[in-house]
């Protein structure tokens, strides 16, 4: 097989000294910048570009790839500890995970993280390396309609994410789409909602609003319910520093979910990594056993998404490394450093090239091992901030809030907008709104109404697109079946209590 | 005494020597923003960090530059920003084609591109009209041909309708009478994805964008979108006018331009630190690499260049039935 012999050369060049050196820098920076709010990969990759010139190739992409998987180990650390999500794939990871935190399982929480993102990023590994062609032609068979019932499919997951008023879920969605819409549509070139603010041009910056609503609104929360709030007791022991056997147990699908739903999301050009994220909690709401307990700290809550967005890296690296084809910002940039380096990205690259491709792949096992084995003991000394007493702890994650904001774009608008989420999403809370289904609708309703337009101007207005191609046609059955579930889980339900209660009778 | 005063003379010598000497030298102290429009990874950007790169392994400067990225309404945000920097010798935009654009066509847009400091263009960025290996279209006459006798059934994906790829698409429906429409897709990669996977007929593939899909045996080229053959291109395929349509093609350029108001000795400064740029052995090859062209026009005869570029678009713009707001 040419994958077993290329993935050998690649562990001969993935194990030199100094590529081995650059893997373990990349994993340790991705988890450092993971962790800081508003610096995401794709900057960072920017930032070191001009320093890796002088490097080796394949040493640098070896590392600035570290950087980009490194970067979603680091994310879910503040989405558990502060509910303050570090990367936009991390966002989802805040409904289960703090909570988990909060019953005294900050430790566990953070292990469950670690070690979904392991299983799933070598599962998404793996996959890379030895089905890397088919899954390349699976992922060009996929064109606007599909696209659209992918994200018609994520939106009916809001049924699952509802909380007990469907009318009050409903305008949250609403709120969330329409916030999608703000900014220079694509398709006209024109300004939408932009109400003549010019710093609303590019749209709204998905981490004001994700910090703003989850981080911002927890802190005012608890502030104004200070004198219940007690300092979280924090076990202490190994025993309670990682996860129990039950709750790896109940993690086993999640793991399997987020390692399939990861890569191909991954895989798919313009998905990405958050859009990944959220259908993989949906999809283990949706088969859960009990679904109700979802966002109150359920394990498997937390390891779907957290194994979703780190599958996914090895999906999106896929089409750039097969077809020379950049999915997002992240890849974009990886591009164009290989670009600058004099290596050429595209369908040569694997037998032209093999130690590049193959020497990448085979880094990133040693990566995903180096990172485990990294943020492993780093769980200890992360569940310490939470003994940071609360007035000493709120006002810096503030600080780190507003700099988050700003430092995306530069532009002191953008705390504005951080701050107005802030009060929206306490005021949400207050009034008795789920906030979750706002933000699922901000990170579909973009996508989504791309695909729409698209789908349309192919057909020349002709809706039977959407529905008359096979993959799309699925997609929309699983929808219509998941919008169903919770109704036919109420007939079963009831089922079988007569069932129960008919011999008696 | 004798010594101070000796001292207080060669002083007073150099400093006289050197006062006239700044005001014409004037040199760079500390790291200069460079302003793009697009993200990380995107066409500008990429631009910008080549010129960078360049600039600091041949040494050309004495201070960093950095990349500033200002994304939003196109280029809207970017000159924005570079407008409020109003006389900072520090700051610096690369512009492309769609600076022109989106003023003329954008509502909020307030500031253009000409009220900037002209610095230098640097590039004019060639591009091949593309279809899929096993398309049925040989020539661009083919696919025209085509999209006359089946109005709106061939696709083209593209990014916004202000896209030099769009700006193209837009002349040649006005004057060949063909009908097809533009598909927009925010990222080149969802644009190649569609065309490889057969989803729609045709792109526009800039120069930096075409890697190795020719080489592979996955796309072909239809076109060259220049006004001549370009060297780097594939020697068989013909320009657009002698594919039998003559049409002005509209440009890609890039370039350099910085705040209003910028000192006369820095923006002197930073042209003849990009006329030194295109002169390196470092440029030339980046320029054949990325299949470019370099052109550099200066100052002067850049403002003209801008001038006449703006009245081209616009009339591209009108004849696409595109509302042109000023």
């Amino acid at each position: 097989m040419d994958a077993i012999y290329g993935l050998m050369h690649g562990f001969g060049v993935a194990l030199m000294p100094a590529n081995l050196m650059w893997c373990f820098v990349g994993c340790f920076l991705g988890t450092i910048i993971g962790i800081i709010p508003g610096l995401g990969p794709s900057a960072t990759i920017a930032i070191l570009l001009p320093m890796t010139f002088n490097m080796d190739p394949t040493g640098g992409i070896i590392m600035l790839a570290g950087i980009y998987y490194g970067a979603k180990y680091g994310g879910s650390t503040t989405s558990i500890l502060l509910k303050m999500p570090g990367e936009a794939s991390s966002v989802i990871s805040c409904l289960d995970g703090y909570e988990m935190a909060r019953k005294g399982r900050p430790g566990p929480a953070l292990g469950i993280a670690a070690i979904s993102s392991f299983i799933a990023g070598t599962v998404g590994v793996v996959l890379l390396s030895f089905l890397a062609p088919p899954i390349a032609a699976f992922a060009l068979s996929f064109s606007s309609p599909e696209y659209f019932a992918l994200m018609v499919m994520g939106l009916s997951l809001v049924v699952l994410l509802a909380g007990d008023d469907v009318l009050k879920t409903l305008l949250a969605l609403l709120v969330g789409l329409w916030l999608a819409s703000i900014g220079t549509d694509l398709f006209t070139a024109q300004a939408r909602f932009t109400f003549g603010q010019s710093a609303l041009l590019g749209g709204i910056e998905f981490m004001s609003l994700a910090i703003g609503v989850f981080a911002i609104a927890e802190i005012l929360l608890s502030v104004e319910a200070r004198e219940k709030v007690e300092m979280l007791k924090i076990p202490k022991g190994l025993r309670n520093l990682l996860p129990s056997r039950e709750e790896l147990k109940a993690c086993r699908f999640a793991f399997f979910n987020g390692s399939v739903t990861g890569f191909i999301i991954g895989v798919l050009p313009g998905a990405g990594s958050t859009i990944a994220s959220f259908v993989s909690y949906g999809i283990e709401k949706a088969v859960s056993r009990h679904p109700e307990r979802f966002g109150t700290g359920v394990p498997e809550g937390l390891a779907a998404p957290e194994g979703a967005n780190n599958a996914d890296t090895g999906g999106a690296l896929l089409p750039l490394l097969t077809l020379g084809i950049p999915g997002g910002s992240s890849t974009a940039i990886l591009m164009s450093a290989l670009i600058l380096w004099g290596v050429k990205p595209g369908p040569l690259l694997m037998t032209q090239q093999p130690d590049i491709f193959w020497g990448l792949v085979a880094s990133m096992y040693v990566g995903n091992i180096a990172l485990l084995i990294m943020n492993l003991p780093l769980i200890g000394v992360f569940t310490h901030i939470l003994r940071i007493p609360l007035y000493v702890l709120y006002p810096i994650i503030l600080g780190v809030a507003i700099v988050g904001a700003y430092s995306v774009s530069g532009n002191m608008v953008d705390v504005g907008i951080l701050v107005g989420f802030g009060l929206m999403g306490y005021g949400m809370q207050k009034l008795g709104f789920p906030t979750s289904p706002l933000i699922l609708g901000f990170v579909l309703g973009d996508a989504m109404e791309r695909a729409l337009r698209q789908s349309l101007s192919m057909s020349n207005g002709d809706p039977t697109i959407l529905v008359a191609r096979p993959i799309s046609a699925v997609l929309f059955v699983m929808a219509a079946v998941i919008l169903l579930s919770p109704l036919l889980r109420r007939a079963f339900a009831k089922r079988n209590l007569a069932a129960a209660s008919a011999p008696h009778s | 005494m004798n010594i101070v005063t000796r001292l207080a003379a060669a002083a007073a010598v150099a400093i006289g020597i050197a006062a006239p000497a700044a005001a014409q030298d004037w040199v760079p102290r500390k790291p200069v923003s460079v302003v793009v429009h697009t993200g990380p990874g995107a066409g500008s950007d990429v631009f910008a960090r080549a010129v960078i790169n360049i600039i600091d392994k041949e040494k050309l400067a004495p201070v960093r530059f950095v990349v500033v990225n200002k994304t939003g309404g196109g280029s809207t945000n970017a000159i924005n920003f570079t407008t409020s920097k109003d006389g900072d010798d520090y700051t610096l935009a690369v512009y492309a084609s769609n600076w022109t654009t989106d003023y003329l066509v954008q509502k909020d847009a307030t500031n253009s591109l000409q009220g900037l400091t002209p610095i230098a263009n640097l590039i004019f960025e060639p591009a091949l009209i593309m279809v899929r290996a096993d398309s049925p279209f040989k020539s661009l006459k083919d696919f025209i041909d085509s999209a006359k006798a089946a109005p709106n059934m061939r696709k083209q994906a593209g990014g916004t309708p202000l896209g030099r790829d769009a700006m193209l698409r837009h002349v040649l429906v006005a004057n060949t009478g063909a009908q097809w429409p533009l598909i927009s897709f925010p990222g080149g990669g969802e644009r190649i994805s569609a065309l490889l996977g057969g989803h729609v007929d045709t792109l526009v593939l800039d120069g930096s964008e075409i890697g190795d899909f020719i080489e592979s045996g996955k796309l072909r080229a239809l076109a060259q979108v220049a006004d001549k053959r370009v060297e780097s291109f594939p020697a068989d395929v013909p320009t657009i006018r002698e594919s039998g349509y003559d049409i002005p093609i509209p440009l890609q350029p890039r370039g350099v331009m910085g705040p209003p108001n910028m000192s006369k000795p820095a923006a002197e400064y930073y042209r003849n630190l990009l006329a030194r740029l295109v002169e390196t052995p470092s440029w030339k090859q980046y320029v054949r690499e990325a299949r470019l062209e370099s052109s550099f026009i200066a100052a002067g005869d850049l403002a003209a260049f801008l001038e006449k570029f703006g009245d081209s678009t616009k009339s591209a713009l009108k004849s696409a039935n595109i509302e042109v707001v000023r």
